[in-house]
This record gives C-alpha cells, structure tokens and sequence, in this order.
C-alpha cells in the first residue's frame, strides 16, 4: 500500500469509525448540544487533507469532525470536545461547531454558515504578506454558496490572487432545503467564472479524484497562482445532526442509493481489486481504528469537567507588558496636529517597525482614505500593506478576521462607521468570540477605525455612533478619542495590544488640532481622563461631547458652578472607578453621549454608578443623548438631534438643583 | 382590559385634591353607580360612583388618604374576574412630586449616608431639594448648626443702672397713655437773661435752671401736669419738685430739685450744678433721686429740635427742651423780623389731663418766655 492509500483508507475509516461511535454517543445522551456528522463525506476531507502541511490552514464548518480529524486532530480531543470535557480540543468551549486546534492549522469551525469562506482568504492573504508557500482552505456546504460571504470572499482572493482553495462540500441539502431548489445555478464550480478563478467539479464519494484536483488546487495556491474552487458532489447519509428526522424532505429509496456509493467501500475495493492490499490488511486497519475510536471514547468519557471560574477566561488577550506612563503634553514642543495626523502618525510608526501591519479599506491606497487616515503610506509600504478594497463590508472585515487568526494586524478603514454594520455579524460572531473559542490560542489584533457622529450634514448613513452596541459584546474594546493627544496614545495601544479594537473616531473632531508629543506613547484602555475638576456635578461625555460638555463647564464656572467633566476615553473597558471616584465627590452625575439614548452606554454608566455608587447619590443620575430617531439632513434638522451647550449647561443646573 | 379610576376633575379650576378614603376594599366586587372612592377638594369632601363595574384592584403605589392628588392621576383598576393585575404602572414623573406622602421627605441616599457619618436626624430636615428632598447640603449645614458656637456678636453687659433704667422706661410704658405737644417758643428774653448775667461776669444759669423756673411757675396755673393717677383720684402736687435729666457715662440720671418756686434762680442754678456734678461722679444719694413731680429734659444742646420725651412714672408730665436758634418771625404789621426760637415737647399723661388743658400749660409757659423777669431775679 502507498503511503497516500494508506493515507486515505486510514483516514476516512477514522472519520466514519469516530462518527458512528459519536452517533451512539449522542443516543446515549454523552453529547450535550449538536452533532452533526460527515458520513458519507469521508473522501472530501480526506482528499483535500492529503495534501495540506500543518502549517496549512484549515477553516471549518458546523459539519466538522471530519476535516478536524483529517487535519491530524487525534479523535479523543474530537470526542472529549463533543463530551464537553476539559481535555477536547476546544476545552469544552466549543463542542461540535467550535473545533479548534491552531497547532495543527485546525483554524477552526464555524456554527454560521459562510464566514470560514472570508477567514480563508484572510488566512492566504497573511502567508501572502508573510511570504513562504501556506496555503489557507476552506471547506463549506452548498448552502454557503448563496450566502455573501462566498461571493465577497471568493472575488476578494481572485483579485489579490490569494494561496487559497475553496472547498465545496455539496451534499445536495442546507438542512432540508435542496441546493436545485435554492441555486439560480446549481453549478457550483461554475460560478467561479464569475471571480475569474478555476473552478472544478469532482465526485466527492471518490477520494482519489478528490486528492488529485485538490492535490492541483494546492499546487497552484503554493505556486502562486491563485485561489481555485473546488466543487465535490456528495450526499451525507445520516440525518442534518443526530438526532433529527431525515425522510420529510427526501426517500428511504435516495439515502439507501447514496449507502450504496460509500466512498470508503468505493476506495476499498480499488484497493483489493489492483492488488495493492489484500482484505485482511485492511480488516487489521479497521479493528485497529475500531480500537483506538473504542478507547478514545472511554478516556473521553473518564476525562475531567472543565471548572466552572474557566467559563470566562480568554475573552481578551492576557496582558503581557507593562505601560509606561503617559508622556506629559508638552515634553517635545511642537506645532499643534490634528485628531486625524495623530493616528496616521501612530499608524506610520508602528507599520514601520512591525511588519504584520496591514490596512484594508476603500480608497486607503494612494488616494490615502477619505479622511487622509493613511495620507502618505502606499507610497511608503506598497500596495499589500495598503490595501484597497472592493465594496465588501463584510467580505473585508471577515477577511480581516482569517488574517488574525493567522498572525497579521489588519487595520479595517471603514471610513464612516455606518458602513461597518454590514460586517456585525463577522464582528460580534467572528472577531469579538475567536480569541474565547480558541482558549486564548489565537490572538485577535484586529483594529476596526471610522468615523462616528453627527454633522456636516452627513445624513443618517454617514453620522452613526454605534459605540454602545459595541461595548454590549464581550472580546471587543471601544475605543472613543475626543483629543489628538489621546487618538494617538489610544491608537498606539490598539496597534500593540492583542485585542480586536474599535476605534471610533468623531468625524466633527478630526481636523481639531491639539499638542501631541513627537515620540510614540501608549495609552492604556480603561484609563477615563479628568477633562476638568469641579465639585458639584460630574458630567461624563462621550467622544464628540467631550468638548460640548466642557464648554458647558466653563460657561457654570462664570456662575460659580464647578463641574467635574470626565472622558472615559474607551467605553469598553468603562474606567467605572474614575467615575465612581468623581461622583463621590461631587455627589451628581450626568452623562452625555450624541448617540441613542435606549440601552446606550450612559444606561450602562448610570447602572454602575446606582449599583457601586448608590450612597453617593445626592441627585438622580441623568442622561443627555441625542434624539431617538435616525439623523436628518437639514441642518436645523440636524442642530435638533444633537445635544447642544446650552442644553448640557441647563441639563448640569438642572441636576444641582434637584 | 382592566379598567383605570382616575381622579375626577371636580370643578373647572380644581387643580388638586386631597385623596379622602376608598369605599370600598381592595379586591371587593364593586358594581356601576357605587360609591367608590372619597375626595377631598376646597374643603368639601364627595364621594365618587364608580363609572364601571369589576373588582377593585388598589396598586401597591396608589396614593394614600391624605395625599394630594391631580385630575386624571390613576387612582386603581376595576379588574375583570381572573384578570391580572397591571401592576405599579409608572407614575408620571411630573405627578410624582405630588404624590410624596406629605411628611415624609425623600433623602437621597448621598445624604442618608452623611447623615449617618454625622449623626444628623433627616426627619427633623426641610429639604432645599425639588419636592423638599433632603440633599447632602442640607444635612451638612443641620451639621454646622448643631455644632458651631453661635456666631460672636459685641456685647455689653447690662449694668444695675441700665437694668434700673430699663425698668423704669418700661413701667412708663406700660402705665400711662402718654401724648406729646410741641410748641414754639420765642427764647429771645431768656438768652438776653443769661447775657446779662454774664455782662455781670456772673456765671449764668443754664437754659434748663431758667426753663426749670418758669415751668414751676405754670405749673401752679395747671397742677394737674404735676399731679399723680392713683386710679379713684389723682393726687396733687403738695410741692413743686422737679426732676432734671442729666446724661452722665453711666446713663440717665434724675436729680431732683425741691420746692422750685421758693428758690431764686441764682439758688436754683447752684443747686442744679450740685446735683449734675454728683450725678456726673454718681456720688448722688437716693433722695436727691425721689420725689420729683414734674421732670425736665434738654437735648438742645445737641441739636435735637423736638421729641417725645418719656415719662417719668408716676409724674404726669416731662417738658422737652429743643435747641435755640435764630428764625425769621414774621411780625404782625408784615415786617419780617429775626427771632430766637425753642421747641418745646411736652409728653403728658392723657389718662390724668386732655391735650387742650395741656396745651394751655404751654400757652402761659409761652407767655413766660416773653418775661421772665418778674420770676427769674436775683
Ligand atoms: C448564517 C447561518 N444561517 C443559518 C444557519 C442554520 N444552519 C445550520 S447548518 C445549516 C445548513 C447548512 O447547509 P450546508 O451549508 O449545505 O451544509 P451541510 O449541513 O449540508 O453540510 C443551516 C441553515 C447557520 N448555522 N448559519
Ligand atoms: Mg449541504
């Protein structure tokens, strides 16, 4: 037997001996949630896998046992997984939708259909910049192909020419939902005309035609040649997950049929019938699997829980180096800069001497972004650290993920934040969960920047401030600058730390200038700055407010108010202690944000500040946000929607006199 | 749907009311046309029917007897049998205030908390916050009030002299019905009297010893001024004794001059500057401090042109002396000519004389000034 026949045999009996005995498993009530199983499938992972290195990257799907375990995933930490179990590969975080083993290039599955797509082609677009010959895979159903993510994800690496191969596991249902009634054209392969990429069709139940067109898709991926679409037409024979009904949306008479085509069966009788091994060779191999599947299954089922106080562990990146201190304003005296040259100052110098930077956005290039957020880089750093995108919110943000996940800093320019809601789901599903879902073994330094708030009359697709939504979702930090000084301190930090950030920067404040020390500083996250002292009232404003609530200060220090104006400078993390500190001084607390007032930050503070701070309360806590209704375009519509001076200084009086 | 009772407007300008007492008990059937509820409004107090029948249901917030209320304002529910109840549905912010149980201030937790850490009593507190809720502030100035001395004001302290004289003042106060006259005099004869004396190089009598003479000599003309009210009767004057205010460092003192008709007015001023120099040292004795019936009182010296001196009790009378000083007299044949004029006050006791009577007294103590002469020789 060759070492690639025995490969294949090997691996699709592992595959289907692991997922019968995780079927019974399920029956016997061992697994918790979701199973769903690859039988029928085995050649496809397999074939692909053959060839694949373990510093390849493989992206998975909800259907994931069988690339785990291909990829070299042993099956007790398949199994134990499923068990939920502290030794399976995801530590119990995952189960069956969340296999993740980064060491073996095991990137991850998926529970939503599509984003491993986009991660793919941002894994191949990080061994692009890094250089070398890894290739990124990403295995999918039919039903991922009708979705964005394979239309964005799929032009984005034709474009860059991407070392990635994108796997079609068409098994002929979503569910229940057949792929000839949901596709405008069923032919998969096909639609990779339409990126301009190759695209081939192979029977996925015959693992050797798998291996070969896979093995080319590889060849060419390595070779840099590009991204191929690899189409392979299978049926799965068990029900969509154990447990569900399998016969209201297709006969006895079909899955029997497709029984019949076991591409293990298939494999195997090709290996008897050339001669290249003999059935008791292999009936040694299956007992041989049938045993170690056996005793996997028992030391899964011996293995420890995990403990209870790990369940929020690895949401953010372990702190790793300490902070100096930040630099005082004027140690370097120089012409004052604004918010914008803060951050592209910032971003120059870390692009400089880290090269994992990169930026995606549109017109981030040599136009330099729309906010001249990148004025000067392309020329320095070149096209593929300088990226400009196609209009693909979610297509770039995803991809922006996959690259993370495999070791680059992607810097996403939304330009305006609004634009960045396509992408919530790649966001809070992706992004926000993977260092938690990896236990801490992939590091996510994504930074997410746009501009926030109302003005210019913009509109209500160009002023959104969706900061709060934001800093609901645990693994993100906010980030909020309302100072040139801070944006660079804060943004050094984003570029330094592990954390996916959002940096949120107010469009009204991008051109206000201010002094910034030359030398580069970090500020760390969660640090609230004290605008101004006062004693009577403490106003915490949020990033276009800072300013407006400072104004409203001065105007009450001419009456003989003293107000206390605090910058929380990130919303998550909140610096509750800073604004806690401040209230039991003064006694009041105001919070003004421009956005929603509904479940917005200002609810989060003014909770905190009730819970934490309740004995410090000499008035009710207050809120000033801007109108509940989207953002209109005139401009006296417009002055309507946004807290003014004047009503944060009667808001402030308001609250003394309460 | 449960079904809201609000309170009624009772009235076109009821703005509020006073929640009197429900009639009926929380979860009772009630049926349309019942008596419900009670309220209060410009002291008149109505029962209200209800407008719907069902089970009463009284939210745990509703207001309380006692508590003023607004039109409109949701009072409870009619519920149907088995439905629930939809509970403490907000208050409108704007009604809350209203709602407050009266006497029971809010204290905001800020302020509960200092009053703990300083032992302050909140319920004893007005509020100076919206509604009278009891703020920080509040309980830090009940703090310093209950702790700080009482701030340092300058003090005298009160002497037996000014407690004596304080008495007095208070008994003339008190026991008589005191009128004031004021008259113009002419003092033209009386300042010529004084030159003359001092012409002779004799030391003259003060304005006072000369008023003094001829004040005693009008007294015999009108001897009620000099008489005292003793309720059934009033008591004459068996000699004419006058008192002489005199201001000294310690405070008014009343010397007193006996029997004026029987001394000249040289014997009369001698006695007088006697008497100023030991009430000035108070070497005085407490005779010369008795039996006056009649006082006399100057402040021309310092410029005062008319007052209203008080009483010595039990005298009748006190004559105020005004300053002297020139004034243009228009005479009877229209020819302009210029005068030394006094103001005279005479503070009378209107329960023993009435003012005409009074006012005569000054009328011949007027015709006095114009000549003295006759009494007021050597
Ligand atoms: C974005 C998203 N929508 C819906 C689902 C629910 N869902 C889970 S599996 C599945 C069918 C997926 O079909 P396909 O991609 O063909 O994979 P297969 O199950 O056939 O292997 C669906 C709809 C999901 N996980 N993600
Ligand atoms: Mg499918």
């Amino acid at each position: 037997m060759t070492e690639q026949s025995c490969f294949l045999y090997r691996t699709m009996q592992l595959i289907r001996v692991c997922e019968e005995q995780l079927a019974r498993c399920h029956a016997r009530g061992l697994i918790h949630g979701a199973c769903h199983t690859y039988v029928g499938e085995e050649a496809i992972a397999t074939g692909v896998c053959w060839r694949l290195r373990p510093d390849d990257a493989v992206f998975s799907t909800h259907r994931g046992h069988g690339h785990a375990l291909a990829k070299g995933m042993p099956p007790f930490a398949l199994i134990a997984e499923l068990f939920g179990r502290e030794p399976g590969c995801s530590h119990g975080r995952g189960g069956s939708m969340h296999l993740f083993s980064p060491e073996i290039g095991m990137m991850g599955a998926s529970g939503i259909v599509g984003p491993c797509i986009l991660q793919a082609a941002g894994a191949a677009y990080s061994f692009q910049l890094f250089g070398g010959d890894r290739v990124a895979v990403a295995f999918f159903g039919d039903g991922a192909v009708n979705n964005g993510a394979f239309h964005e994800g799929l032009n984005m690496a034709s474009i860059w020419k991407l070392p990635a191969v994108f796997v079609c596991e068409n098994n002929q249902f979503a569910t229940e939902v057949p792929f000839q009634y949901a596709a405008g054209n069923p032919d998969v392969a096909s639609r990779a005309a339409a990126y301009g990429m190759p695209g081939i069709q192979v029977d996925g139940n015959d693992v050797l035609a798998v291996a070969e067109a896979a093995e080319e898709a590889i060849r060419r991926a390595r070779s840099g040649g590009g991204p191929t679409l690899l189409e392979c037409k299978t049926y799965r024979t068990r029900a969509h997950a154990e447990g569900m009904g399998d016969y209201t949306y297709r006969t006895r008479e079909e899955v029997a049929a497709w029984r019949e085509r076991c591409p293990i069966r298939r494999f195997r009788a090709g290996l008897i019938t050339s001669g290249e091994a003999t059935e008791a060779e292999l009936d040694a191999i299956d007992a041989g699997i049938r045993e170690e599947i056996r005793k996997a299954g028992e030391e899964a089922e011996r293995a420890h829980w995990p403990r209870a106080e790990a369940a929020a562990a690895h949401v953010y990146a372990a702190r790793s180096r300490a902070h100096a201190p930040e630099p005082v304003v004027d140690s370097s005296p120089r012409p004052p800069i604004s918010l914008a040259a803060a951050t592209l100052e910032a971003l120059d110098y870390e692009m400089e001497r880290n090269p994992r930077i990169f930026v995606l956005g549109e017109g981030i290039g040599a136009r330099g972004g729309n906010f001249g957020t990148t004025a000067g880089l392309f020329a320095k750093y070149g096209a593929a650290r300088l990226r400009d995108t196609p209009i693909s919110e979610r297509g770039f943000t995803g991809l922006a993920c996959g690259a993370a996940m495999a070791g680059a800093r992607p810097v996403v320019d939304f330009m305006f934040i609004d634009f960045l809601n396509d992408a919530f789901g790649e966001i809070v599903n992706q992004i926000a969960k993977m260092q938690y879902m990896s236990s801490g073994r992939l590091k996510m330094p994504v930074l997410l920047r746009g501009c926030i708030g109302i003005g210019h009359s913009a509109a209500t697709h160009h002023s959104g401030s969706y900061h709060s939504i934001y800093s609901h979702i645990p693994g993100l930090r906010v980030v909020v600058p309302s100072t040139p000084y801070d944006a660079k301190g804060l943004f050094t930090h984003a570029l330094r730390c592990d954390d996916p950030v959002l940096f949120l920067e107010p469009r009204e404040l991008m051109s206000t200038k201010g002094a910034v020390p030359a030398e580069p500083y970090e500020i760390e996250f969660g640090k609230a700055r004290v605008v101004r002292e006062g004693r009577q009232a403490t106003v915490a404003a949020i990033g276009p407010m800072v300013q407006r609530a400072a104004a409203a200060a001065e105007a009450l220090a001419g009456e003989g108010v003293s107000v206390e104006v605090l910058d929380p400078r990130t919303v998550s993390p909140l610096d509750t202690p800073a604004i806690l500190a401040s209230l039991h001084k003064t006694g009041r607390l105001l919070i003004v944000d421009e956005a929603f007032g509904p479940c917005g930050i200002g609810a989060e503070i003014a909770a905190q500040a009730a819970d934490a701070g309740f004995n410090d309360l000499d008035a009710p806590i207050r809120r000033l946000n801007g109108a509940f209704a989207p953002t209109p375009y005139s401009p006296t519509l417009e002055a309507a929607v946004t807290p003014p001076v004047d009503r944060i200084v009667a808001a402030i009086r308001a609250l003394i006199e309460e | 749907m449960a079904i809201e009772i609000t309170v009624p407007r009772l009235g076109w300008s009821m703005e509020e009311g006073v929640f009197s007492a429900w009639l009926k008990r929380d979860g009772e059937p009630v049926r349309m046309g019942e008596p419900l509820f009670a309220v209060e409004s410009d002291k008149v107090t109505m029962d209200f029917e209800s407008l719907d029948s069902g089970i009463l249901h009284i939210p745990y917030d509703a207001p309380q007897p006692g508590d003023v209320v607004a039109p409109g304002q949701r009072l409870g529910y009619l519920l149907m049998e088995g439905e629930p109840a939809p509970e403490a549905m907000s208050i409108p912010a704007a009604r809350a205030e209203t709602v407050a149980r009266p006497g029971k201030a809010p204290v905001t937790p800020r302020a509960r908390r200092t009053a703990g850490e300083l032992d302050v009593d909140t319920a004893a507190l007005r509020g100076s916050g919206k509604g009278g809720r009891v703020r920080e502030i509040d309980v830090r100035e009940a703090f310093a009030r209950k702790t700080e001395a009482p701030p340092p004001v300058e003090s005298v302290p009160v002497s037996p002299l000014r407690r004596t004289i304080a008495a007095r003042m208070m008994r003339s106060r008190e026991n008589t019905a005191p009128v004031t006259l004021t008259r113009r005099v002419d003092a033209t004869e009386i300042v010529r009297l004084r030159k003359q004396w001092k012409l002779r190089g004799e030391t003259p009598p003060a304005y006072t010893d000369i008023v003094m003479k001829l004040a005693a000599v009008a007294l015999q003309d009108h001897p009620l001024l000099a008489g005292r009210w003793e309720e059934d009767r009033i008591v004459l004057a068996q000699g004419i004794h006058v008192g002489i205010a005199v201001d000294t460092p310690h405070g008014l003192l009343v010397p007193v001059i006996r029997d004026v008709p029987a001394l000249s007015l040289e014997q009369l001023a001698a006695r007088s500057r006697q008497l100023i120099a030991a009430a000035q040292s108070r070497r005085i004795t407490a005779a010369d401090l008795e039996g006056a019936v009649f006082t006399i009182t100057n402040l021309g010296a310092i410029g005062v042109e008319a007052f209203t001196p008080i009483i010595q009790f039990p005298e009748t009378a006190v004559l105020g002396m005004g300053t002297i000083r020139w004034e243009v007299v228009a005479e009877g044949n229209g020819v302009l000519a210029t005068r030394e004029q006094m103001m005279l006050s005479l503070t009378f006791d209107h329960r023993v004389i009435d003012g005409a009577p009074a006012a005569r007294f000054l009328r011949t103590l007027a015709a006095l000034f114009g000549s003295p002469y006759a009494h007021c020789g050597r």
